[in-house]
């Protein structure tokens, strides 16, 4: 029977040695490009990354909002994340992707220039940011990571998606 | 709604649906009492009844364990029994026993969140104890009145059960989650975007002339399909009605109350209870409905002797009022107060830079200045705005349910709020057009005509856009500068958007027909775009915008002033 592989199995791993404990803590990033640079956020924020589909304009939306974008059925806001981090506004090239990230609460998509792999980075390969970065205004990297040649520029997405603007009264909103 | 942490968080749930309705009924049937009384009538029909009703509250609290509304229900019980004995104790006990009901209400909507705290009601009960006191005989003959109640009245009014059987034995109704129905609903949106993506699949097939047999039988096939999702639609939405009566028994006493607390006489009069709306449309309308009714008593009403030296009488009425038109229902508020003051609004308009942009405004553009953020919660037209909260706050909840608000008032005879709510919210008739490449949907309801523009009907007025549409002169605004779409190139088509003030048109390039689309609330990341009221999903899978009709026929015609702010 089945079940008593099942039973044999848990019985080995009774037996097995115990996993040795990791002192450090492991990052798991999702990596995007934006022209040159490597992005990281959280792959806990991550709920997937899709292909880019028509967007559409929403007239006087905020800035950073590029459009809507059709998600199974679902009006996914895309957010323009290159000019939100003072790059130039880009159109979609065929390496361009949609990352659609759950941040508190709201889920919307991060149009961004190309997807990596996810990395799994210690932590204390992240370093602060320069201070040119901080100087800059960015307040939205948090860190920048060495990974052998690369560097990887973690984004704390809260901060990236704080619309500024845009605090007309909303007594009249529905919840 | 219920915290989830609370371990009878469904229980008192049911508790609430169960109740709140009776107590809400006793609350309007002891005011409409307290008249009758006043008036000298016996009206014993309204009063026998309230007794089973408390009885079965105060069975359901003491199950819950709601010790506090319990005892607040028995002794209304209580009250109710030196009430009925003792016809001379009414003078004194009907303003106790009305005060008693409102409370109950309150306690019961308010354990929606938790159990109401212990001692909520104590300074009333010792009122109620002290009344009880100064006449023992009565007090005793209500005793013997709770001893024996009333069982058939008490277990009609008690449906345990979550439905009711029918004559044959079946079960006749049920009562279903409401979130159940939510969820239908939004698969039933799905289907409507999967069955506008099949139709346009089937267009492009057409497009390139391969009528066969299969085609034909394709199309056989999507037009029942048509039938069975409009069916589907209709049987939908029919089990989200819900009589808007629902909202409507709460007023009665806010009327009264904010009368009282202001000194003046007021009377609330109901018609159209039974027009039924959209379950969504009913949660939401109740907020700016309150409102619109205190402002109209502490601002439209006159004070007693005022009216008297008007010549009106010193008890006003405000009339509140429901009407179903095909697939809209209009609500209307009026008061028969002093109306508004055209010149205050214009000169306050004029003050915060939103003079019209016409030299002599007609008295319905003035009035539409009135739902300006700003404007209602100045002092000059104070009478507008409410404690704090502004007519453009309400207009704008209102534009959320896919409605409009309108204004309309008599000087000195009163004012006249309207809202129109569409019958549904999943669903919109729309009619889709094409501005500079981009697709937007416009509610039919709102669009009073399209028509092909002829340039030479077209002029500039002081860079205002002006057309003559039938006979009369109105405002044309381009869609594409308007919606940041695009310069004005030439535009073949105009649609003439209905609005209480001015009939205004909007250009655009191409009609794209009347569609049936599916209502996408805009992501709160959006912010509130002021031009769109929502968004959907149209056949091709891309998403277009629903345009606020609305607010583009009142003359909302910012864009660069408001992206800026």
């Amino acid at each position: 029977m089945a079940s008593d592989s099942i039973l044999d199995f848990a019985a080995q791993l009774s037996h097995a040695p115990a996993v040795p404990v990791v002192e450090e803590r492991e990052l798991r990033l999702v990596v995007f490009r934006l022209d040159h640079e490597e992005y990281a956020v959280p792959i806990q924020l991550v709920r997937e990354v899709v292909r880019v589909a028509d967007v559409t304009r929403v007239p006087h939306a905020p800035a950073h909002i590029r459009g809507v974008m059709n998600l199974r059925g679902r009006i996914l806001p895309i957010v323009e994340i290159r000019t939100r981090l003072g790059l130039s506004r880009a159109e979609p090239t065929p390496t361009s992707r949609v990352v659609v990230v759950e941040v508190a609460g709201r889920t919307v998509g991060l149009l961004v220039d190309a997807v990596g792999q996810v990395a799994r980075i210690g932590e204390r390969l992240v370093a602060a940011p320069p201070e040119e970065v901080r100087a800059a205004g960015v307040e939205a990297v948090t860190g920048v990571a060495r990974v052998g040649t690369r560097l990887l520029v973690l984004l704390d997405l809260e901060r990236v998606l704080a619309s500024a603007p845009s605090t007309a009264p909303s007594a009249a909103s529905q919840p | 709604m219920t915290g989830p942490d609370h371990p009878f968080a469904a229980l008192l749930a049911e508790y609430v649906a169960e109740c709140l309705p009776l107590a809400e009924e006793v609350v309007e049937q002891s005011l409409t009492l307290e008249r009758a009384w006043r008036d000298g009538q016996q009206a014993d029909d309204l009063f026998r009844p309230l007794k089973g009703t408390l009885h079965t509250i105060k069975g359901n609290s003491a199950m819950m364990g709601l010790t506090g509304l319990q005892t607040l229900a028995h002794r209304l019980e209580d009250l109710w029994g030196v009430l009925a004995d003792e016809p001379a104790s009414r003078d004194a006990g009907a303003a106790l026993f009305v005060r008693g009901t409102g409370l109950l209400a309150d306690l019961v909507r308010a354990t929606a969140s938790g159990p109401p705290p212990e001692g909520a009601a104590t300074d009333y009960l010792e009122e109620v104890g002290a009344f009880l006191v100064s006449d023992r005989g009565a007090r005793e003959a209500a005793r013997e009145e709770r001893r024996s109640p009333d069982r058939r009245t008490a277990d009609r009014r008690n449906p345990t059960a979550s439905g009711e059987i029918g004559a044959d034995g079946a079960v006749a109704t049920i009562r279903v989650d409401s979130r159940r129905l939510d969820a239908l609903l939004e698969s039933f949106g799905e289907a409507m975007i999967a069955h506008a993506g099949l139709g346009e699949a089937m267009r492009q097939l057409n497009v390139r002339r391969r009528s066969t047999a299969e085609m034909a039988q394709l199309e056989r096939a999507m037009l029942g399909l048509d039938r069975t999702l409009k069916r589907l639609e209709g049987a939908l939405m029919e089990t989200r009605l819900l009589p808007i009566a629902t909202v409507f028994s709460r007023f009665t006493r806010l009327v009264r109350d904010v009368a009282h607390s202001e000194g003046k006489q007021v009377r609330l009069e109901v018609a159209g209870g039974e027009t039924r709306l959209d379950k969504t449309v009913i949660d939401r309308v109740g907020e700016p409905l309150v409102h619109l009714i205190t402002n109209a008593v502490i601002h439209g009403i006159e004070r007693p002797d005022e009216r008297l030296a008007r010549g009106k009488a010193a008890e006003a009425v405000i009339t509140l009022r429901a009407v179903q038109r095909s697939d809209r229902v209009i609500l209307t508020v009026t008061d028969d107060g002093r109306g508004l003051d055209p010149e205050g609004i214009l000169r306050k308009a004029r003050a915060i830079g939103q003079a019209p942009a016409v030299e002599t405004p007609s008295l319905a553009e003035i009035y539409a200045l009135a739902f300006l953020p700003g404007l209602s919660t100045s002092e000059q037209v104070s009478h507008l705005s409410g404690r704090g909260v502004g007519l453009d706050v309400v207009a704008n909840s209102i534009r959320a349910l896919s409605g409009n608000l309108s204004v309309g008032s008599e000087p000195g005879r009163g004012t006249t709020f309207s809202l129109r709510l569409p019958l549904t919210v999943a669903v919109l008739r729309s009619l889709l057009v094409e501005v500079s490449c981009e697709r937007y949907a416009l509610p039919l309801a709102d669009v009073a005509e399209t028509v092909r523009v002829h340039p030479e009907a077209l002029h500039q007025v002081a860079r205002q856009g002006m057309m003559t549409w039938r006979g009369e002169v109105i405002p044309v605004m381009d869609g594409g500068l308007l919606l940041g779409g695009g310069a004005a190139q030439s535009r073949r088509y105009c649609v003439v958007l209905r609005s209480a003030a001015r009939h205004r048109g909007l250009l655009v390039d191409s009609l794209l027909g009347h569609h049936e689309v599916v209502v996408k609330a805009l992501d709160p990341s959006l912010g509130r775009p002021p031009a769109v009221a929502a968004a959907t999903i149209l056949g091709d899978g891309r998403v277009a915008c629903i345009l606020d009709t609305g607010r583009l026929a009142d003359g909302w015609v910012e864009p660069v002033a408001t992206a800026a702010s």
